[in-house]
């Protein structure tokens, strides 16, 4: 059937089974290596916030030592650069791997990666100049220089036209192989990012249309409730987007790293079908406290991100269930051993399951801040902190970084260059964030809120400074953790002799009969659809007053009325 | 589609466990009556001088209830006082409402050991209702970043 196929654009491409071909290897390499870059930046301003919040220090921040523009540099690029940019280099593996082509087009690649760095330049100017100290929420009616929405436009558009050169790779590939089995990483990458063009609609409305303009003088008022219901449209997929490539190499990856199998694959799609379709209709629950949403809007949203929670659930069964299988080949025997009996002598394998440990406590505490009323004790207090480093700094980051481990080394051509201190790594990083998660969470019931330069506040909670003094553990432990990747990944780079011998851990498609009807993705976008009607129409009926306009005018975040 | 044994179990203690949450939920507020910040209306804040906010401030309503009126800027709660972190006294056992609203930025209000958590938006009023019964002194924190002087917004509550 080889030779009947009528749409060949593409070669199907050999991949040497270890290395990289050098279109993965530039392609792969700038998106993620300009990924890592943007983490360094970010990453190092970390600890030093928790040392500038601790009362026993103090410290000023070094460089950025404005403490929110510190702040805005950390959340930026570590939660929008760092990780949009890994993600789309993580894709576009995952796609020429496995489907065993070319992407669609070669072009669009690098015309999207230099839309998307030009973005992070503009934004970093703006950042370092001292113009836009507005937290990576951006909130209205606080307004930044033009330059740092600019920037994020182009991220967005960047990613869209990633979306579109995945979605047309993939096209071509069902053309020609209409029966062939869509291996799940494939899948479950195009579910990832129509859950994000879904998602970005939100943001791209809320700065093309209401930040952008203002900030450029073109018009003069703006509505911050209106502005905080555009970004959580987004801001909740987002989570996602960020957490389902560690998914994926839980689900797909990790069980050849492991020498096991997956569980179930098609239930990994299910769930994957359910956090493509949930992700969006649950975005409110950032807004329980705001005073422009009705409660009843509140209830409906919380019940959809209960919804949400089960295929997280589906997918702590099902990695289980393979990490057990997993273990036992390793000769476990009894109901629970598994759990220690897995290789932990390899860091790939050792930071993806200490992601999934992190993960526990980031996921309960996840469905605490979703439980309505619970959140009016969690809200904006630095338990929300210490709950999104369990997520997006535990268990994503620590899974990205253990793909780092194996990936690195494919696009230098070289060994890792200490797996020992890779080891190290991940144990400093896993307890670091534990300690972090427990010592914020605990001052964040006792009401230290979070976004605060506490080193210049006339007022701490005393019952909490223990907590705060405590929380300098995880803050060296972290930085300890951050240079030693660092090291290690620019030792494998530019100093590494050590030859390559690991494979791809990646699935090319087979025949099968996997059930098409799952790729079906215009009923999919419209469920998508109806259930943002449901949810959300009745929310922007409420938020935006329809005779007034906007009232508010904009404020820079250096004080006084913003001038453009 | 095959679903094992196993995972069948576990599916439906997934539904379980989170229909009992939500019913905690539910109890919560039928029950326990938490309640959540509701829209009660919108105001230019340009036109705070001729509206309610027009003078902030705690006002008496009968024994122990009482209204405290309130608008957040840029970098104070201003509640009648000059100065930059201004103090109410209040007897125990005083039922508080909380009438708030910004007059420039995000700002946000959270309560020591209370139920208030909200957000303060310029154009929205925000409303809480909150029992002080024991003694004590609890700040009110501004919780949301508002610019450089946001680490310096409280306000406090002295329970006698
Ligand atoms: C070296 C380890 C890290 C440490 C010690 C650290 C520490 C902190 C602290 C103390 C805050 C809260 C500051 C405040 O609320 O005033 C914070 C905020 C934040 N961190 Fe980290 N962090 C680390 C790594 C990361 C990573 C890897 C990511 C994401 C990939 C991340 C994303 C964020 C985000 C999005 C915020 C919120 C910023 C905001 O509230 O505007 N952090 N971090
Ligand atoms: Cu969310
Ligand atoms: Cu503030």
């Amino acid at each position: 059937m080889q030779q009947t196929k009528p749409y060949i654009s593409t070669p199907e491409l050999t991949f040497p089974k270890v290395g990289f071909l050098s279109a993965e290897q530039w392609i792969v390499g700038s998106h993620v290596l300009t990924g890592l870059v943007a983490l360094l930046i970010g990453i190092f301003l970390g600890p030093f916030q928790v040392f500038r919040r601790a009362p026993a220090l103090k410290w000023e921040i070094p460089v950025f030592s404005y403490y929110y523009q510190a702040l805005t540099v950390h959340g930026v690029l570590n939660a929008l650069f760092f990780t949009t940019f890994f993600i789309v280099g993580f894709s576009y593996f995952i796609l020429m791997r496995s489907l065993k082509r070319e992407m669609w087009s070669t072009k669009l690649v690098w015309i999207a990666y230099a839309l998307m760095l030009i973005g992070l330049l503009l934004v970093l100017y703006a950042l370092i100049t001292n113009q836009a100290n507005v937290l990576y929420t951006f909130y209205p009616s606080l307004i930044a220089h033009p330059a740092f929405y600019l920037g994020l436009v182009l991220l967005v558009v960047g990613t869209w036209i990633v979306t579109a050169n995945l979605f047309l790779t993939y096209n071509l590939w069902r053309k020609e192989n209409p029966q062939e089995h869509l291996p799940l990483a494939v899948f479950a990458t195009l579910t990832n990012f129509v859950l994000w063009c879904v998602a970005s609609l939100g943001v791209a409305i809320e700065v093309l249309f209401m930040l952008l303009p203002l900030s450029l003088g073109l018009i003069t008022h703006t509505d911050p409730q209106a502005g905080r219901a555009l970004f959580w449209f987004f801001g909740h997929p987002l989570v996602y987007f960020w957490l389902l490539p560690a998914y994926t190499s839980w689900y797909t990856m990790l069980p050849k790293q492991a020498n096991s199998k997956i569980f179930s694959d098609p239930l990994a799609r299910v769930s994957f079908i359910l956090l493509m379709i949930f992700s969006i209709p649950v975005g409110v629950h950032h807004m329980f406290t705001d005073p422009g949403v009705s409660a009843v809007m509140k209830g409906i949203q919380t019940v959809f991100t209960f919804i949400v929670a089960v295929p997280s659930l589906l997918t702590a069964f099902n990695v289980g269930a393979m990490l057990e299988r997993a273990g036992r080949n390793r000769g476990a025997k009894t109901p629970f051993d598994w759990m220690w009996k897995q290789d932990w002598k390899n860091p790939v394998i050792a930071a993806q399951i200490s992601a999934m440990l992190l993960f526990i406590t980031g996921g309960v505490t996840g469905i605490m801040n979703a439980s309505l009323t619970l959140n009016i004790a969690l809200h904006n207090t630095s338990w929300i902190p210490a709950h999104f480093h369990q997520t997006l700094g535990g268990a994503v980051t620590l899974t990205f970084m253990g793909i780092c481990y194996w990936l690195i080394p494919m696009i230098r051509g070289r060994g890792l260059y200490s797996v020992k201190m890779a080891l190290w790594q991940v144990h400093t990083w896993s307890i670091g964030m534990m300690i972090f998660g427990y010592t914020y969470g605990a001052a964040g019931l006792i009401g230290v809120p979070r976004r605060t330069d506490l080193g210049a506040a006339p007022y701490i909670n005393p019952e909490a400074v223990p907590y705060l003094n405590m929380s300098i553990i995880s803050g060296v432990l972290l930085l300890i953790s951050a240079i030693l990747f660092f090291i290690n990944m620019a030792g494998t780079m530019l100093l590494s002799k050590k030859q390559l011998t690991e494979e791809a851990p990646i699935d090319t498609y087979v025949e099968s009969k996997s059930p098409l009807w799952m790729e079906k993705w215009g009923l999919w976008l419209s469920i998508v659809g109806i259930l943002c009607v449901i949810a959300w129409a009745p929310v922007f009926l409420e938020v935006v007053d329809f005779t007034h306009g906007f009232q508010i005018p904009g404020y820079s975040p250096n004080g006084g009325l913003y001038k453009p | 589609m095959h679903i094992d044994r196993l995972e069948r179990y576990w599916i439906i203690a997934v539904g379980v466990v989170f229909g009992a949450f939500a019913a905690a939920i539910v109890a919560s507020v039928v029950v326990f009556g938490v309640h959540l910040p509701s829209p009660v209306g919108r105001i230019d804040p340009a036109k705070l001088a001729e509206s309610e906010f027009a003078k902030p401030g705690l006002t008496q309503d009968s024994e122990h209830a009482y209204t405290l009126r309130m608008v957040a800027k840029m970098w104070r709660f201003d509640i009648g006082s000059k100065e930059p972190q201004p103090t109410i006294k209040l007897p125990a056992g005083s039922r508080l409402k909380i009438v708030a609203t910004s007059l420039d930025v995000t700002h946000g209000i959270y309560v020591e050991r209370h139920d208030v958590n909200v957000m303060l938006l310029p154009g929205q009023i925000s409303q809480v209702e909150v029992l002080f019964s024991k003694p004590g002194i609890y700040h009110i924190i501004c919780h949301e970043y508002c610019g450089p002087g946001h680490q310096a917004m409280i306000a406090t509550i002295e329970v006698s």
